[in-house]
């Protein structure tokens, strides 16, 4: 049992390596003089985009799927991702030129998700069933998508145009410089989220079950709480909201591995995100001559399907 | 040996009032009541999960307080069954009965050789083995019931308290839960379990010491015989 899931982790790590691989030298082979400035400046960002925002997406939704105890809960679908692009709307519309910096940014972003994360999770103790909470996710979305709209009929006509395209989601909009940040924010998110393993493990059985087994639960879903938006927050900073990621990948580790051992699915997420990703990206480069999608239809045309077949799958 | 000293338990009002009472260690004690006396309530405060409006409960060493306030310490003194648990997606019962070494385990839930032996020692005790690998939500109320109580098990803690443990069990399987039980007690440390029941007639067959809680009284009876209890309840 355990030897498959080792198996499975490894070929979906040599896979994403092919991916990778394929990503760099086959479909994006620039020549020329700037061949070398335009592979560190772009091409190299783009793979890193989908590689941090894919594994961090999907350790997110795993992690929001532990603490709301329900398997459709994910950072786009409970609105998150909405939270994060709020608080941005409001810096990029409110703020003075100046104080438009990284920190800046990022900080708004995974303000704005925690305070959603919060919210929701709230809202989660009052409402038991999946469906109602869906609902109201897609409810907070909209509610928080109409405030833009407020907002941005306030906002010069460049400043709306920049939040367009960030809205659309895209692994293309990190630059070189902005990497490194976001990289170390998900390998934070990571390696945070493997001390949990024990509290996440227990956790499954539900809050009296866990606080029975010795786990301060209380304290364990602060920290959920705090990673998660650390996760979606940075990812929604850098690469705009990106759909389905968060709550398909989980989903398909826990049917795939038959384990609800969270060393195992965290490892599988982080993997099987980053593979998803990269490979929707490949599917991108390689339509592009005929057209170009954006990431989000990609990821939605492969998982609302997904996701759809998973709730009924519930009844 | 658990230890009560003029402790007021319940939720807003007071249920259940104990002037004083000792259980001894190496014993198992059925909790004996009608409907709606207090039976969980009392089972609920001695986990920790009710605070005490008055007075003290001490469990071996610690009082009662202590392992309110002390999560981990808790789960290495009080394991719990509670009387029934939903099954999960992708938790085999072999997972499931593991998560009760979480307690003694590192900050990875990493499982050592020493702890699958455990493990598999108690499943083969209580005839498990062959659903090891079953998913918990396809296993029947009874098999549940009983894979609880191994989690309690290998959870290997002083105290076990069991809520109606064994109101899904065939005749042959509540046999088999109190033998265990019986067995698991007999220890070289203190071991003690208080599980609350409605099957009298079995207690008073197996010799089985009984706590009657009726009126807001509880009473230890010893060396039970069916008319003090029928008197008592």
């Amino acid at each position: 049992m355990k030897q498959r899931s080792i198996q499975l982790l490894i070929s979906t790590g040599v896979l994403l390596l092919l991916l990778i691989w394929t990503h760099l030298f086959v479909l994006q082979q620039e020549q020329g003089a700037n061949s070398t400035l335009i592979f560190w400046e772009f091409q190299v960002p783009r793979l890193l985009s989908a590689l941090l925002a894919g594994a961090g997406l999907s350790l997110s939704g795993l992690l929001m799927q532990n603490l709301f105890q329900n398997p459709m809960a994910g950072p786009y679908v409970l609105g998150i991702n909405s939270g994060a692009s709020l608080l941005i709307s409001l810096l990029i519309l409110g703020a003075a030129p100046s104080f438009l910096n990284e920190l800046s940014y990022v900080s708004a972003a995974m303000t704005g998700a925690f305070l959603a994360a919060s919210f929701m999770f709230l809202v989660s103790k009052r409402v038991q069933n999946i469906q109602s909470l869906l609902v109201i996710g897609l409810m907070f979305a909209s509610f928080t998508g109409a405030i833009e709209s407020v907002l941005q009929s306030f906002a010069a006509p460049e400043q709306v145009k920049q939040l367009l395209i960030w809205n659309m989601g895209s692994l293309q909009q990190m630059s070189a410089a902005q990497a490194p940040w976001l990289g170390t924010i998900i390998i934070f998110g990571i390696a945070t989220t493997l001390f949990l393993v024990k509290g996440l493990n227990a956790m499954v059985l539900g809050d009296a079950h866990a606080l029975q087994l010795g786990i301060k639960v209380r304290q364990l879903k602060i920290v959920i709480l705090f990673v998660t938006a650390l996760l979606a927050g940075s990812i929604t900073a850098y690469c705009g909201p990106i759909a389905f990621v968060g709550l398909a990948i989980p989903n398909l580790a826990r049917a795939l591995l038959k384990t609800q051992d969270h060393l195992l699915l965290i490892l599988f997420s982080v993997v099987a995100g980053s593979f998803f990703l990269v490979a929707i990206d490949v599917l991108i480069l390689l339509l592009d001559p005929w057209m170009s999608i954006p990431v989000n239809v990609l990821t939605a045309v492969i998982g609302a399907p997904y996701v759809a077949y998973l709730m009924l799958r519930q009844r | 040996m658990i230890t009560i000293q003029q402790a007021q338990v319940g939720y807003q009002t007071t249920l259940i009032d104990i002037a004083q009472l000792a259980l001894p260690a190496g014993q198992i004690y059925a909790l004996i009541g009608r409907n709606g006396s207090g039976k969980s309530t009392l089972l609920q405060t001695l986990i920790g999960q009710l605070p005490l409006r008055e007075g003290s409960i001490s469990v071996g060493a610690f009082s009662l307080e202590e392992l309110q306030i002390n999560a981990a310490l808790r789960a290495k003194q009080v394991s719990f069954v509670a009387s029934m648990f939903t099954g999960v997606e992708a938790l085999t019962l072999r997972a499931y009965v593991s998560l009760g070494r979480v307690p003694h385990l590192g900050a990875f839930g990493r499982l050592q050789a020493a702890d699958i032996q455990f493990v598999d020692k108690v499943l083969q005790a209580l005839n498990l083995s062959d659903l090891a690998q079953k998913d918990t939500r396809k296993l029947s109320d009874g098999e549940r019931q009983l894979a609880s109580l191994a989690r309690a098990i290998v959870q290997d803690t002083p105290l076990m308290v069991l809520d109606e443990p064994a109101s899904f069990l065939d005749y042959f399987n509540r046999e088999l839960l109190l033998d265990q039980l019986q067995q698991w007690v007999q220890h070289k440390t203190e071991r003690t379990a208080i599980f609350s029941s409605h099957d009298i007639d079995l207690c008073l067959q197996k010799g089985i010491p009984m706590l009657v809680l009726r009126q807001q009284k509880l009473t230890l009876l010893a060396k039970p015989t069916k008319q003090e209890v029928m008197a008592l309840l």
